[in-house]
């Protein structure tokens, strides 16, 4: 199964991307997480101000009766959050790198391994194996 | 086919049952080992899902002590639900892109083998649409809740919990998985005859396997 992985952006092993935009980044989660989560139906996402740290759970998202962390790819101070997805989950699944966006972040310097389109969709397909 | 290594835990601790969880599922997505299910029961025991609301746990906190429940927040998903000894817990520890990487295939999947359970007792088992779990009676009833939850590795924790003869008045104490208007039953209460705790884990055991295409390998367990 053939995921979209955009090239402009960078990913987590995690399955979220971070997509830079001049000093911040925006962050979500990945084709195939959604996909592999199925439709969302829940999320918990920080409140802006907040600091997030590399590697770390920053939120939770869940579907039917699964859930799942999410995971900070970069440290930083949130700047914004997408919180109509509070009420409306369904980006995550239809537009996962637009209208699903999770957070924009001031980063502080710390990331975790990021890897480039290439190497995502190579990760992907190894676990998928 | 695949190897499913069954562990059973007997009667254990929410907490000391999600240590173990962690820790194989940790091993898990290594892949140092297969896939695993965990077959155990908890003493008198609340757990809260990532959704659940605090007002759907009924009882005031004297009354909980009073009774021997404690309460556990948990990262499954879900709501509230209550466990206790004769309700029959599975934890599957399994790989999620080795059954389908469909967490909606999978959820499906455990109710299947409950639902093929429930057959072997000349029950029928029913699934309601929008909702996750097993019912009985024309959805009158429930008789089996499931909660898991996905790690970032894509491998499986927490699962399903169906009443063998717990005691039931425990329901009373939370609002289950926050549906006010259905009941909660167990095969004893449909059966009129209570079915060795034994005897269910093995049919639930083989019931998943047929599902899920495993051979089970039994161990028993003891994790330092």
């Amino acid at each position: 199964m053939a995921y979209k992985t955009p090239a402009d952006l960078r990913y987590a092993k995690t399955h979220e991307w971070v997509r830079q935009e001049g000093e911040e980044v925006v962050i979500g989660i990945t084709d195939y997480a959604q996909h592999a989560l199925g439709d969302v139906v829940y999320i918990e996402l920080p409140a802006v101000g907040s600091t997030i740290t590399a590697g770390e759970s920053f939120g939770i998202v869940e579907s039917v009766k699964a859930s799942s962390d999410l995971y900070a790819p970069v440290s930083g101070e949130v700047v914004a959050v997408n919180t109509a997805l509070e009420s409306d989950q369904a980006p995550i699944n239809s537009d996962p790198y637009g209208a699903g966006w999770m957070l924009r972040v001031r980063p502080s310097g710390e990331s975790v391994e990021l890897l480039d389109a290439e190497e995502y969709a190579a990760f992907v397909a190894e676990i998928e194996h | 086919m695949r190897t499913l290594t069954v562990y059973h835990l007997g009667r254990i601790a929410y907490t000391a049952a999600w240590d173990i969880q962690r820790q194989l599922a940790h091993k898990r997505s290594r892949g140092q080992i297969g896939d695993a299910l965990l077959v155990l029961e908890h003493p008198p025991t609340i757990t809260l899902g990532n959704k659940a609301r605090p007002e759907h746990v009924l009882a005031s906190p004297a009354e909980l002590a009073a009774r021997g429940v404690v309460v556990v927040q948990s990262d499954r998903g879900g709501e509230v639900t209550y466990h206790a000894p004769g309700q029959l817990v599975a934890y599957p520890i399994f790989k999620l892109s080795q059954h389908g990487s469909d967490v909606g295939r999978y959820v499906r999947g455990l109710e299947e083998s409950v639902i093929r359970v429930l057959a072997d007792y000349g029950l029928i088992g029913e699934r309601i649409a929008g909702l996750t779990g097993v019912w009985v009676r024309n959805g009158a009833a429930k008789i089996c809740a499931i909660g898991v939850k996905l790690s970032a590795s894509g491998v499986t924790t927490h699962g399903l919990a169906l009443n063998i003869d717990p005691d039931l008045s425990g329901f009373e104490l939370i609002v289950p998985c926050g549906i006010m208007d259905r009941g909660v039953t167990s095969l004893a209460n449909e059966l009129g005859i209570v079915p060795s705790f034994a005897e269910v884990t093995e049919r639930l055991i083989a019931r998943m396997c047929e599902v899920f295409e495993l051979v089970p390998r039994e161990e028993v367990l003891l994790m330092a």
